[in-house]
């Protein structure tokens, strides 16, 4: 990400002049106060918004100049948890996570076999056939990280994965994240949440008024950190 | 594997959005009772007018000189003249029996020695010929043969009867027109609040890196197969009035239009009015697509 900006309204920036270098299979907190940039910075690269100046390489595509027909097959390779998880009610939460496999046409049998495992690694293959409200927080939100992660993406974003969850619930996701991380999957995981970033003493990057105010380098080692 | 997934969709789409879908069926239901009923009436309308144009004749009457084998050349003569189908010979006595059949008797005759009426050719139109320029080029074709008197042809009543059929048809047009634009604006509408309905769905499958063929076709198919349920409502809708309404005005057509064997649609035609409904689906789900931000 390079002298990065991002303005909604003339002079206002909800991230200026950011650059920053991420490292493949490095693992990144974000954080920062409310309003501090973090999920626009979030949004930059999986190309959910363009930057306002600046270049942003994903993957080896500049995402500031990706055409609205590029856009599917980056985020193919990105998986992204939100905060309110963003399950689709009405399917099953074995079709909810199918639904990454579904887009690039993934063979229904192959399908079924690799969400299976995928729930197995985060602990719900007893819940397949559930619907999301029937689950707990914690729950829905290891449908989406199963969802994020089935595809086996490159990238993993994660925005505030935590905030609506009780603290066991939170280690109990944020385990599952780092172990995904171990793997040799590049995860950027915005938080709030000091007692995680202490705990887990990656790389942090704290963000104020939209710009970077701090870049703690990991207190361990990376694992698979490829430049 | 995607276009059975993008099926798997469509028939979920339908099932999860029940009353707005039911709506968009009903429209479409609607629409095409009106266009299918309008198009039965005119076409039945069409088919009355195409047997009086079978029955339309011009009538040459002969000179009572003309001798029974000149009459016959005559009568060759005319069948060959540009727009005739056939020709029927009416001799003097018989056309004095359908004067006689006419008049209800032979009182108004009954004074005279000799038979007054003329012996004619009857000469009867092919269909393309049932037209003012038609006649204008046959009689301009028969004008003067020896053995004519006169040649009588109602210029007026072809002159309104082919009116009579282009209006009917221009009316079944404009009708189709002006209800399937109308029908494809309801639809497009109500598929693009479904689109609304299913804006989780749309970020989702966006944010997994669905393409937008992947996020439209599924909305395509739905469109087509509500089209398609509307259309084959519709049908039976016409079929039942069809049906029903039949009996009730047979008597009163028969006494105005001297006929009342009113047919409904062939096979063809059915299948064409429930296909339209799946292309009016289509159409509205490409509209709505059009107008509004999917993926």
């Amino acid at each position: 990400m390079y002298h990065v900006s991002k303005s909604y309204m003339a002079g206002q920036y909800a991230l200026h002049d950011v650059s920053l270098d991420v490292s493949r299979g490095e693992f990144l907190f974000l954080t920062g106060a409310s309003g501090a940039g973090k999920t626009t910075l979030l949004e930059l690269i999986f190309a959910a918004k363009v930057p306002s100046e600046g270049q942003i390489l994903v993957l080896g595509r500049n995402v500031a100049r990706l055409g609205a027909g590029a856009i599917p097959a980056l985020r193919r390779r990105v998986g992204v948890v939100f905060q309110d998880f963003k399950l689709l009610q009405e399917r099953t939460v074995e079709e909810n996570v199918r639904l990454a496999l579904d887009v690039v046409g993934t063979p229904r049998r192959e399908a079924r076999s690799r969400v299976f495992a995928m729930l197995k690694s985060v602990g719900l293959q007893h819940r397949r056939f559930h619907h999301p409200l029937s689950l707990s927080g914690g729950e829905q939100q290891r449908v989406a990280l199963a969802r994020a992660l089935v595809n086996e993406p490159e990238i993993l974003l994660a925005d505030e994965p935590t905030g609506n969850l009780d603290p066991e619930l939170t280690i109990e996701i944020m385990d599952l994240i780092v172990k995904a991380s171990t793997r040799g999957t590049t995860v950027i995981v915005a938080t709030h949440d000091h007692s995680l970033i202490e705990r887990y003493g990656k790389r942090v990057l704290r963000l104020d008024a939209g710009r970077i105010a701090e870049d703690v380098p990991s207190a361990v080692p990376s694992t698979g950190a490829v430049s | 594997m995607l276009i059975l997934i993008a099926f798997a969709n469509s028939l979920r789409g339908i099932r999860n959005a029940a009353t707005t879908s039911s709506m968009a069926i009903l429209t479409i239901a609607i629409v095409l009772v009106l266009v299918g009923a309008a198009s039965l009436l005119v076409e039945n309308m069409a088919g009355v007018l195409e047997e009086f144009g079978a029955e339309l004749r011009l009538t040459a009457y002969l000179d009572d000189t003309v001798s029974p084998e000149d009459q016959r050349h005559l009568a060759q003569t005319v069948a060959a003249a540009p727009g005739v189908d056939r020709v029927e010979f009416i001799s003097k006595k018989e056309a004095l029996l359908r004067f006689e059949r006419i008049a209800g008797g032979d009182e108004l005759l009954a004074g005279l020695d000799e038979n007054p009426l003329p012996a004619s050719l009857e000469i009867h139109l092919r269909p393309e010929a049932r037209t003012a320029e038609g006649i204008a080029i046959l009689d301009a074709s028969l004008d003067g043969l020896p053995g004519i008197d006169e040649l009588a042809h109602g210029q007026e009543w072809i002159e309104g009867y082919a009116r009579a059929v282009a209006l009917a048809r221009t009316a079944a047009g404009t009708i189709t027109i002006v209800l399937g634009l109308a029908a494809l604006l309801i639809v497009a509408n109500t598929i693009r609040l479904a689109l609304y309905a299913r804006r989780d769905e749309l970020e989702i499958l966006a944010l997994v890196g669905a393409s937008r063929t992947f996020v439209r076709v599924p909305f395509m198919l739905e469109g087509a197969i509500q089209g398609l349920l509307g259309g084959l409502i519709a049908l039976l809708v016409v079929f039942g009035a069809f049906e029903l309404v039949l009996p009730q005005v047979r008597t009163g057509l028969e006494l105005v239009v001297g006929r009342a064997d009113l047919r409904f649609f062939s096979m063809a035609e059915s299948i064409r009015l429930v296909l339209s409904g799946a292309g009016l689906g289509l159409l509205g789900s490409i509209t709505a697509l059009v107008g509004g931000r999917t993926a």
